[in-house]
């Protein structure tokens, strides 16, 4: 009897680990197992990459702003879908201290990407992206990923895939509305 | 039933349901088993790759709508002396989605089948030889793309003798062939 106490006591505790790794993975696309806590809060890792124009760009040198870190590729639909969205927002609230940075996944070549950017009249710098970058940031597996950086430097949100414009905007609000320390 | 082996069982089918959800889903390809050709030396015969596409996402076609986007490829090394040729691709789907706009794609989704012809030399070695090849894809699903992937595939190419060929009853000394 004592046996089958612990047998059935050991099946609950995997079933309920499961449930609550199911639970975990609804909240990432695709069935990633990453955490977003492994950069939510936390200070925004830096990087020095490459502009479009070949100057490099240093993440920390935005301190002070808030930035959109914005992942994309030419090969994702739904990027090229929010990239018109990001333009206006640049335009919209620049003034108001807001840096959309995009980073290009693209592996192929870069006059692709310089081809879309001017296509759509991105007005933004776009960066070409690296893995070790994307490691930093826990990994880039799904596209677009975007965080939303506050003025300080810290990560306050990582969306992945497209949320809809609705959704950048108020991230954008938030972010623009924090002060920077002294 | 006795209460203990009902609990046992809907703990078991609980077990199940869990690591069912826990796997999630990926958005892979994968190549069902595809049936060996058989062909006579000095003939051909179709190659099936039948491929899935795992729920909720959809891959390009092979000839997606727009340029930047990555088509699906299947890239097959056949074994020497074995000819793998007119490899055709289905059409793709026209897909609408919230974010595109009037925009569609060009997509496969759920079982899609590439076909081709073996073509076997006359004068080619008898017996099972292993061909392999890659399928190349880029994935979505409705709001979020994955990176290019590729996934191996292999198969059996089985190379027989012909068949002899049939005596025919008309020769050219025929008194009706001209």
């Amino acid at each position: 009897m004592k046996r089958k106490v612990i047998i059935f006591a050991v099946m609950v505790v995997v079933v309920a680990g499961l449930l609550i790794m199911a639970k975990f993975r609804e909240n990432l696309p695709g069935g990633g197992a990453r955490s977003v806590a492994a950069t939510k809060g936390r200070n925004a890792p830096d990087f020095v990459l490459t502009d479009l124009q070949g100057n490099n760009v240093k993440l920390s040198d935005l301190r002070g702003k808030a930035v959109v870190l914005n992942f994309w590729a030419t090969w994702c639909p739904p990027c090229k879908q929010e990239i018109p969205w990001f333009v206006d927002i640049q335009k919209r609230y620049g003034s108001q201290g807001l840096q959309v940075v995009g980073v290009s996944m693209d592996d192929g070549d870069q006059k692709d990407v310089a081809r879309f950017a001017a296509e759509n009249s991105i007005n933004y710098p776009i960066l070409l992206g690296k893995e070790k970058v994307a490691e930093q940031y826990g990994g880039i597996d799904y596209l677009p990923t975007t965080f939303y950086i506050d003025r300080n430097g810290v990560v306050m949100d990582r969306v992945f895939g497209q949320p809809g414009r609705d959704e950048i905007e108020q991230n954008v609000k938030r972010a623009i509305a924090t002060r920077p320390r002294s | 039933m006795k209460l203990s082996s009902r609990i046992y069982i809907s703990v078991a089918l609980l077990f199940c349901a869990a690591t069912a959800l826990a796997q999630g889903s990926s958005p892979a390809i994968t190549v069902l088993p595809i049936q060996t050709p058989v062909v006579a030396r000095g003939h051909k015969a179709p190659l099936h790759i039948s491929l899935q596409v795992n729920k909720g996402f959809h891959v390009n076609s092979n000839k997606p709508n727009d340029e930047l986007l990555m088509p699906t490829v299947v890239h097959l090394s056949p074994p020497e002396g074995i000819m793998i040729m007119n490899i055709q691709y289905p059409d793709g789907e026209q897909l609408a989605l919230p974010f595109m706009g009037n925009d569609k794609l060009s997509v496969y989704s759920g079982n899609f089948a590439v076909n081709a012809e073996v073509r076997v030399p006359a004068k080619a070695a008898l017996g099972t030889f292993r061909a392999h090849g890659e399928v190349k894809y880029q994935a979505c699903d409705n709001r979020q793309c994955f990176p290019p992937k590729s996934v191996p595939l292999e198969f059996d190419v089985k190379v027989v003798k012909a068949a002899a060929k049939r005596k025919s009853t008309y020769t050219a000394s025929s008194p009706h062939i001209r």
